[in-house]
């Protein structure tokens, strides 16, 4: 039992070191683990972000049930003017319509939107489908089947609109991460796919329209999906900064400025070109504007397509 | 040819082989703590790579990846608790020698094993790569399904004593992957309606309770004096004729881990069991598995290892991580603006060339370096058992708190622990539910996305195609050999109660 006694002594003074330890710094919450798409980028933001501030920052990775539980810790730190979250697309403006959460869109103060990405619709380059009308014909048989990274990702929800809107005939398989949807692709286990640039650029992909609403440079031939007869579909991989509500006008205001600096800085934008990663900074009111429209649009595509809940 | 000298030579550069001794060394020290496992290492290291040259983070990260795979086995020999999930089957064997005296050999063997399955693995990956990954894309869902089905038949027999109980578990382990959202529709799943369990149960807090936890439960509720002394850690590596004479282990082990690894969502965890139960059924010292065998160790260390070189298969031939940690990896070969895909074997030949010859280097660290490593970990386990066990419980809290930075983890940590000693007492093997927890989703995931490409047809999984055919062919004659085998020894048992009843007439 001695050794019982040694070590709870021991547990207890570990146990002091961590109130020690807390002091002013800024945590910025990345909602998935360390490593990822998002994290690499919130990473590259971080350094200069904070100098900006003038303060010390850490980021701090809380992953889980698609991001959600890491923007929950954000939404829950209100009034906390020591906290951010970098935050991805879905976590925002798709999961709160798609399940109970304790945040909303309405759970946040909007700092800035950083990047954007738009999404093409791809297949194969080893198929023979070279266009969107071709694609539409030949499902008419055999439906194809659709890959997304995960249930009710951007991928999964570009997909279903299409399908909902053309005479596309596709269902949806979900992977747990691109990574393994073009390995599926590549074994033709699933014929289409919906994502950005990147996934692009390193596979090989052959993009058949592109979610935007206009043609992207670089990618001149790939028509809109509006011009080929569908409704305007604006599907975009972006990330934003967002903080808690209950914070002084004059702390957002603070972040704000920050954000912006770090955005035009030439340090992020080096980064954002070797990652691929399209700045597309919007202030604090047209982000919050912006994701306003998003979660609508998207809880729309989650009705026609019959997914929520 | 000159890409090959250019390779070298930026591998063998003083930053490049500075950064793999710290992070080999470090990775073998935290693969040694119980919980932290190498997305932990990973984690720790990543921030400090943003300054470097693209080889030389590579370099820190390939070693903290590959001696924590390797660390892992130490406390598993030790004190009976992996330090990273992908050991848990070297606990079969380490332990039980450890009991008996026989430690030194015991991470002599570890140590050699790792060497050469992470050697080996290197060597397929360079002259093998495009066609394994060329092969591990035919691997669809409908083959993963057939795989993990055989995988989890051959490890039923690893749960020693009741099978009875050995099911349980790993039902239970099963179970807990289940919990939080469905794979398929995104639905939560048994969280009771609590958010905080929508994330569902992460695998390395349940490790952690299962082994560490409940290995420090047991510790103290022991009386008896042998539980309460840590033998002295030392290292023996086995001679040359040993090794000759259990080559075709080693050999066994690393192509099976090197296999599995080239799979997309698999791991070393399962290389590890799948080999472990390969070994059981091959090992012509089959009889002792379980009971301090060296067999055992070389199972388990040379498949978790191959996993290491074999990994990066999928990763850089197309791009495609197959595990959370080459997908970390992937990330930091980004930053430096390197992106693996199909391209990058013509495009970067110069480095990806030199990330072969650092996993080489890494290796030679890693068993230059199991000395001292082993050394400090004398050291730690020298001091009073109570300081000792405080300091894994101490580890296994932040190693379970630090993969998702969830608070939830803790407390499944905690409940896991408890649950996990009751198991103990009752003489439930804890095993089977790690495995349970590790390939339950694969199976579950495999086999409902094979629904959705089939379109609910089962049938014709059998006849997908010729990797899938061939796979069930297995399961066949997996099912009906065990069947005729146990029929068989259970005849012979008979035989032998009615001539001993009918020699020795009962007495009662």
């Amino acid at each position: 039992m001695k050794s019982l006694r040694y070590s709870l002594a021991a547990l207890a003074l570990i146990g002091t070191t961590h109130a020690a330890m807390a002091a002013d710094n800024l945590e910025i919450i990345v909602p998935f683990a360390a490593g990822g798409a998002t994290d690499i980028v919130a990473r590259s933001f971080e350094p200069t972000f904070s100098q900006q501030l003038g303060v010390t920052s850490v980021v701090r990775n809380v992953a889980g049930a698609s991001a959600t539980v890491g923007t929950a810790e954000v939404a829950n730190s209100e009034g906390n003017p020591n906290i951010i979250g970098y935050e991805p697309a879905g976590a925002l403006s798709i999961q709160p319509s798609l399940k109970k959460l304790p945040y909303g869109p309405d759970s946040f103060t909007y700092i800035c939107r950083t990047v954007s990405n738009p999404m093409f619709l791809m297949v194969s380059k080893s198929s023979d489908i070279t266009s969107f009308k071709q694609l539409v014909e030949e499902s008419q048989d055999q439906p194809f089947l659709y890959g997304s990274s995960g249930p009710g990702t951007l991928p999964h929800l570009a997909m279903a609109a299409t399908v909902v809107n053309s005479d596309l005939k596709a269902e949806h398989v979900p992977y747990s991460g691109s990574g393994p949807a073009m390995n599926a692709l590549a074994g033709n286990e699933i014929q289409i796919m919906a994502d950005t640039e990147t996934i692009l650029e390193n596979y090989d992909l052959r993009p058949l329209a592109v979610f935007a609403d206009h043609r992207v440079e670089g990618y001149d031939d790939v028509p809109t999906i509006e011009e080929l007869g569908l409704p305007a579909l604006d599907f975009s991989v972006w990330q934003g900064v967002v903080a808690p509500k209950g914070i002084s006008d004059e702390r957002a205001k603070q972040y704000a400025e920050a954000c912006k600096a770090t955005v035009e800085s030439d340090k992020f934008k080096t980064f954002a070109d070797k990652a691929k990663a399209n700045i597309a900074y919007l202030g604090p009111d047209d982000f919050k504007a912006f994701v306003q429209k998003r979660f609508e649009a998207n809880k729309q595509v989650l009705e026609d397509a019959g997914l929520t809940q | 040819m000159d890409v090959i000298l250019a390779a070298v030579g930026d591998a063998f550069t003083w930053q490049a082989l500075l950064a793999i001794v710290i992070g080999t060394w470090a990775g073998i020290i935290i693969g040694g703590l119980p919980g932290l496992g190498s997305v932990v290492g990973l984690t720790i290291f990543l921030p400090f790579t943003f300054g470097m040259d693209v080889i030389t983070s590579m370099a820190l990260l390939i070693g903290v990846y590959c001696g924590s795979v390797y660390g892992g086995s130490i406390t598993a020999i030790l004190i009976n608790t992996p330090g990273t999930p992908q050991s848990a089957a070297t606990t079969f064997d380490g332990y039980p020698m450890t009991q008996q005296g026989r430690v030194d050999e015991a991470l002599g063997w570890a140590t050699f094993a790792s060497f050469f399955g992470g050697v080996l693995s290197c060597v397929l990956l360079i002259f093998c790569a495009p066609q394994l990954a060329k092969f591990a894309v035919n691997f669809g869902s409908i083959e993963v399904f057939a795989l993990v089905c055989l995988a989890m038949l051959c490890i039923v027999g690893i749960s020693r004593g009741s099978l009875l109980k050995g099911l349980v578990c790993g039902m239970m382990g099963f179970f807990f992957s289940m919990v939080g959202s469905d794979p398929i529709t995104g639905a939560d799943r048994f969280t009771f309606g609590t958010y905080a369990l929508s994330s569902g149960l992460d695998l390395i807090p349940v490790v952690v309770g299962a082994f560490a936890l409940s290995e420090v439960f047991v510790r103290f509720s022991s009386r008896d004096e042998e539980a309460t002394t840590i033998p002295e850690a030392r290292l023996r590596f086995p001679g040359l004729r040993d090794i000759g004479r259990r080559l075709i282990e080693l050999v066994r082990g690393s192509f099976i881990g090197s296999f599995v690894g080239a799979l997309p969502g698999t791991g070393a965890a399962a290389a590890a069991f799948i080999s472990y139960a390969a070994a059981q059924k091959l090992s012509p010292r089959r009889a002792n598995l379980g009971k301090g065998e060296p067999d055992g160790i070389i199972a388990s260390e040379s498949s978790n290892n191959a996993v290491t070189g074999s990994a990066f298969i999928p990763t850089l031939a197309l791009g495609i991580p197959g595990d959370v940690v080459t997908a970390m990896m992937m990330g930091a070969m980004v930053i430096h603006g390197i992106t693996p895909g199909v391209r990058l074997m013509q495009d970067q030949a110069q480095t990806v060339y030199a990330l072969f010859v650092v996993l080489i280097i890494v290796n030679v660290a890693m068993l230059v370096l199991s000395k001292p490593s082993i050394g400090l970990f004398r050291y730690l386990f020298k001091l009073p058992l109570g300081f000792v066990m405080g300091g894994i419980v101490m580890f296994s809290f932040i190693g379970a708190v630090s993969v998702r930075g969830n608070p939830l983890d803790l407390v499944v940590a905690a409940l896991t622990g408890i649950l996990a000693y009751v198991l103990r007492r009752g003489g439930y093997p804890l095993a089977p539910l790690v495995i349970g927890m590790v390939l339950g989703p694969a199976l579950e995931s495999s086999l409902r996305r094979g629904l959705l490409i089939s379109r609910g047809d089962f049938l014709s999984f059998f006849t997908h195609s010729g990797i899938a055919t061939t796979l069930f062919v297995l399961i066949g004659l997996f099912l009906i050999w065990t069947v005729t085998a146990g029929v068989l020894e259970w005849r012979a048992r008979a035989a032998t109660r009615r001539k001993a009843a009918s020699a020795q007439p009962v007495s009662e």
